[in-house]
């Protein structure tokens, strides 16, 4: 068994949490990590197992990456059972994405969400009780993972990204309606149009990656998004956390008509503050897009701070809770609501977990029976700030669990990873075509392409394909 | 009565399916009964006149690999020729061949009544023989039992069959020949999911009432290709021309007044029919604009004055098929020997298939052809011959075989099959295959032959010479990598002067073919040395020209090997496996997966849930190992 479930790739992956840490982790696992390992230092030598080896960690071009250590747990006596190889370097995000691309291109790839303690049970490395947590884990993982996906795809990236993988299907469908249907006079091979459109989508693919490795699309971290009624000490809420003055603090409603976005790090965790515009039916056209804003960022959210002014709300009466706002939420879990504004009411500052014998589950049901207790609360003084710091710690508890998974900042690399791989079959596909005049070879390479542009935008089956041929073009004798 | 004599294997029907399932199962020395309803029928083809084309011509050479009959019957009656995609490289080439119908069907027959353990009996099938959950014979029509280990039943187009011709219906498996509604009835019984798929053909058309002057003429190849890789080309019958005409404005005016009175647009007809093989009345309609579309006009046999016009299928009234046939340059006076006419007739969702297409509700039982969606005659030989053997395997108390998607189109075609089911009736494309590259009809034999010997569907005379042939790739292969050319050589100065770029080092064979300026030929005239014969050359080209791309590919199957391997108990429970999303799950109970590998092909199956599965599997396992080897 060990034999077959060691034919696989060789896979790799940061271990530490995404943000920055002191130290940053990337773990290697597979037939091929000490091979990458020699690559990466560019000497000869064996690891001795299990011992800290000090190295430069160099580019293709011998340029150092970082410094740091090697350490070589051969299998099975390995957390996987395979040979694991772990780098440990400085944990700067910059940095530690140059060093696992550089193992990327040596030869690894990239783990999927829960991998590594996949194979670790795989290999009998887990014991069987853990079974259920190893399935917790990448359930969870890959959810995570499909949110970062998503919300890394915002806006203009993934508007870029489709463009391209409908222009890649397009391409696809010219292809292989030529070699599928030779007797239909449909013979794009031969003139011309498809050389073409591949330069076209090779072009367009390159700036779409300068981009996307300039950071300007994609956004890393875990998004925590305050929302609020006007005038609930959302802003005041913002600057306490960031310690800055970013959002113009009024006591006029509806003061905050944009989305404020803060960038902060607890303890080396990146997290997105979103401050929302008070979500609240307006006449002003620039306050109505705000809140259409708004809500598009609550609903791609990891957290949401609901906050209320405590003294305006009595604590467990849902219904003053804003019934409307709970019934558009997708997720309930998320939620943390924060009693802002204590030092009006006299309420001790703190954290409350929600009481579980209340605990609803299904958004269908009808609130007025429920109590706010359901919640995490947190009672704060924004303006004087008590209870902020129990709040701060509250979120790095979060976070402190969510690590375990895929960041925004894994997803980031997957889907560079994937346009990289994108980019590589298209190129070679484009010489098959233009020096050797073999389609079949430029199919192959171009379904290679799609197979991954999907890790992006979802599975195209061949039978998608197809549909879309026979409704193309009229086939068929 | 009781049939004294008991037989391993029973097929029900003689076309391509049921003719293949009887070789098969007889060839591995498996006591066989074809039951037809018609021996003159034996192997007919019941629409167009042609074997192979894209994909297509792949499962004729991996039924030909495996010792089937269609190719070499195919050789004994093609009267033209064409290796479609010649240009395109040697992964998507396809041989096609207009068949004579009256000779193709003879030299099926003559296969036939010549295999030992074949029995042959003349009479329709209307019951199963049961015991318990098993199928143990069948009954006919008249009452005789037939008893039995399996049975295999491919039924085509006649179960329940209905054709329309306008607004006219009636029951029929074929124009001319009877349904069956007894069989039909039985099966209906049974828990398989069944539903209706539509087929059509064109009116056929007397070549003494067309003008071929006023056509363009398609002549075939002018080295006529071999179907059968145990052929030479010396069956072959004389080689005659097809013919092209085209549709027009008229003739779509003629469909568009006449749409009023088709089955297909008033909603008689419910079944669906094949996107990529749309009746006439289909392509007008949906490509409105196209003014004009390409008919092939081909003979049906060297003694019969009957044509295929190729690419007017159509269920339209009678009056509106002859006006529109009328409106064709060349077809002015054409007389209409039968008219077109669409049919409609039950299928059985694949989705309740094994690999080895053994039904999962009913042990023993085995459909294959048409009755699992499929349409063609490759397609329906290709899943008669795997039926017929892996009935003749149980029958033997061994274990089924399919071969995987990566060796075979065959797999591809079972997979697709019985992971996803189908909607449409099921047309192999070359695109549908992954490994396509590695899936050529020039290496079928390699792909299949030596499991055919071990399964015993290949005779020693086969064999033979299937062996020399590999031995004989073996060595030039050998030779070429061990012949090293060095820079500055009289050979490489010659070699020079085809490529862009001098050799530089010392070069080998091998490597030097994989310059796309060089191949074989260019290489043999060089060296002076050629003793090899044009297959042989063919395999080591291929060999070297695709290397990149087939290592590439063997990587991946590699890969793909484990879950392939991992296979899942039939009675798992997958509501209580933690963390599948309730559409997997629905899925998973729908298909009831084999493998791991055919789960992760299930649409909406995610590489997580396929990670779910693999640990609940080795949780239920315990400490007992997960994979078995495959052999």
């Amino acid at each position: 068994m060990n034999d077959v479930l060691h034919s696989t790739d060789t896979i790799a992956a940061q271990a530490t949490p995404a943000g920055r840490g002191g130290v940053g982790i990337i773990r290697i696992s597979g037939k091929k990590s000490s091979d990458i390992a020699l690559q990466l230092i560019q000497q000869q030598k064996t690891f001795k197992p299990r011992f800290a080896h000090f190295h430069q960690f160099l580019d293709s071009n011998q340029e150092v990456i970082d410094e740091g250590l090697i350490l070589f747990f051969p299998g099975p006596n390995s957390f996987t059972g395979e040979d694991v190889i772990e780098l440990q370097g400085h944990g700067g995000p910059v940095v530690i994405n140059s060093l696992l691309n550089r193992v990327l291109n040596l030869g690894a790839r990239m783990a999927n969400p829960g991998e590594f303690s996949e194979r670790a049970f795989l290999n009998d490395k887990l014991d069987l009780a853990q079974a259920e947590a190893i399935a917790d884990l990448i359930d969870s993982s890959s959810e995570q993972a499909a949110r970062c996906a998503i919300r890394s795809l915002n806006g203009a990236f993934s508007d870029h990204i489709n463009v391209l993988v409908e222009q890649v299907i397009n391409l696809r469908l010219y292809v292989e309606a030529a070699i599928d249907f030779p007797e239909e006079e449909i013979d794009f091979l031969a003139d011309g149009k498809v050389a073409g459109d591949l330069q076209s989508i090779i072009d367009q693919l390159d700036a779409v990656f300068k981009e996307a490795n300039r950071g300007v699309l994609l956004k890393e971290g875990m998004k925590v998004v305050l929302a609020g009624r006007p005038n609930a000490g959302k802003s005041s809420l913002l600057n306490a956390l960031a310690g800055r003055d970013t959002a113009i603090v009024t006591d006029i409603a509806g003061t905050t008509r944009d989305l404020l976005r803060e960038h902060i790090h607890i303890d080396g965790m990146p997290l997105h503050i979103i401050d929302t515009a008070g979500l609240r039916e307006s006449p002003d056209a620039i306050e109505k897009e705000g809140i259409r804003r708004a809500w598009t960022e609550i609903k791609e959210a990891d957290r949401v701070l609901l906050l209320v002014d405590a003294a305006d709300v009595q604590e467990g009466d849902i219904n003053t809770l804003w019934p409307e706002f709970f019934a558009e939420l997708p997720d309930l879990s998320k939620v943390i609501v924060v009693r802002n504004k204590i030092d009006k009411t006299d309420e001790t500052h703190g954290v409350s977990e929600p009481c579980l014998s209340n605990t609803v589950n299904d958004p269908n049901d009808d609130f007025s029976t429920t109590s706010s207790t359901e919640f995490p609360t947190i009672r704060l003084s924004a303006k004087h700030g008590e209870g902020v710091d129990e709040l701060r710690e509250y979120l790095k508890n979060v976070m402190g669990y969510q690590s375990a998974m895929e960041g925004g900042f894994t997803a980031r690399q997957r889907h560079l990873e994937a346009l990289k791989q994108a980019k590589f079959y298209l190129v070679v596909g484009q010489t098959q075509l233009i020096e050797n005049g073999a389609g079949e070879l430029l199919a192959e390479d171009l379904r290679m392409s799609q197979n991954n542009l999907s890790e992006i935008t979802g599975e195209f089956t061949p039978d998608d394909l197809l549909g879309r041929i026979f409704s193309s073009f009229c086939i068929g004798k | 009565m009781d049939y004294p004599k008991r037989y391993g294997v029973i097929v029900i029907g003689g076309g391509h399916a049921g003719c293949e399932a009887a070789l098969a199962s007889a060839r591995m020395g498996v006591e066989t009964l074809l039951l037809t309803h018609n021996i003159e029928t034996l192997g007919q083809m019941s629409c167009n006149p042609a074997i192979g084309g894209i994909g297509k011509s792949h499962l004729v050479k991996e039924i030909d690999a495996l010792g089937g009959v269609m190719a070499r019957a195919t050789d004994k009656a093609g009267i033209q020729y064409r290796v479609l995609n010649s240009r395109k490289g040697p992964a998507v080439r396809a041989t096609r061949a207009q068949a004579d119908r009256i000779l193709y069907k003879a030299a099926v027959r003559h296969t036939l009544e010549n295999q030992t353990c074949l029995d042959i009996f003349q009479q329709s099938a209307d019951d199963l023989i049961m015991e318990g959950e098993k199928a143990q014979g069948v009954i006919t029509n008249m009452g005789v039992r037939f008893h039995s280990d399996t049975v295999v039943i491919t039924a085509g187009t006649f179960l329940g069959g209905l054709i329309h011709i306008g607004m006219e219906s009636h029951s029929g498996g074929r124009a001319g020949d009877p349904p069956s509604i007894a069989l039909a009835r039985r099966l209906r019984e049974m828990p398989f999911r069944v539903d209706r798929l539509k087929t059509g053909t064109p009116p056929r058309i007397d070549a003494r009432s067309v003008d071929f002057s006023k056509m363009e003429e398609q002549p075939g190849d002018n080295i006529t290709p071999v179907m059968s890789f145990w052929g030479n080309g010396d069956d072959q019958p004389e080689q005659i021309s097809c013919y092209i005409t085209h549709t027009n404005e008229k003739t779509h005016d003629i469909i568009r007044a006449g749409l009023d009175r088709s089955p297909m647009y008033t909603g008689v007809i419910e079944g669906i029919g094949p996107r990529y093989c749309p009746s006439i009345e289909d392509k007008i309609h949906r490509f409105a604009d196209k003014t004009s579309h390409q008919i092939f006009v081909e003979p049906e046999g060297l003694t019969t004055h009957e044509l295929y016009p190729n690419g007017i299928s159509t269920s339209l009234p009678f009056d509106v098929q002859l006006d529109l046939v009328h409106s064709m340059v060349g077809l002015e006076n054409a007389h209409i020997t039968r008219p077109g006419y669409a049919i409609e007739y039950d299928y059985f969702n694949p989705q309740d298939l094994r690999y080895s297409l053994e039904t999962k509700f009913v042990e023993g039982l085995y459909f294959a052809g048409q009755i699992n969606g499929t349409t063609g005659y490759e397609e329906a030989g290709a899943q008669g011959l795997l039926a017929g053997l892996n009935a003749a395997l149980r029958s033997q108390e061994k274990e089924a075989w399919t071969p995987r998607r990566d060796e075979a189109y065959l797999g591809v075609l079972v997979d697709d099959l019985i992971s996803m089911g189908t909607r449409e009736p099921y047309r192999m494309f070359t695109s549908r295959a992954e490994y396509r590259l590695i899936l050529r009809e020039d290496n079928a034999d390699i792909r299949l032959t030596a499991k055919g010997r071990e399964l015993g569907l290949i005779n020693d005379t086969l064999w033979q010479k299937f062996s020399e042939k590999t031995e004989a790739i073996e060595k030039e292969t050998q030779r070429m990598k061990n012949t090293w050319v060095q820079p500055g050589s009289e050979i490489a100065k010659k070699l020079n002067k085809h490529v862009e770029r001098p050799l530089a080092r010392e070069y080998s064979l091998m490597e030097l073919m994989r310059r796309p300026e060089l191949d074989f030929k260019k290489i043999a005239e060089v060296t002076g040395e050629n003793d090899v014969t044009d297959v042989v050359a063919e395999q080591v080209e291929i060999a070297a020209k695709y290397e990149g791309y087939i290592s590439r590919q063997l990587d991946d199957i590699e890969k793909l090997k484990r879950n392939e391997s991992m296979k899942l108990p039939t009675d798992i429970d997958y509501g209580k496996i933690k963390g599948l999303s309730n559409e997997v799950k629905q899925k998973l109970v729908e298909c009831k997966p084999e493998t791991l590998g055919q789960a992760s092909r299930i649409q909406g199956v995610t590489p997580a849930a396929v990670s779910l599965l693999l640990i609940s599997l080795k949780k239920h396992r315990g400490a007992r190992p997960l994979v078995t080897e495959l052999k």
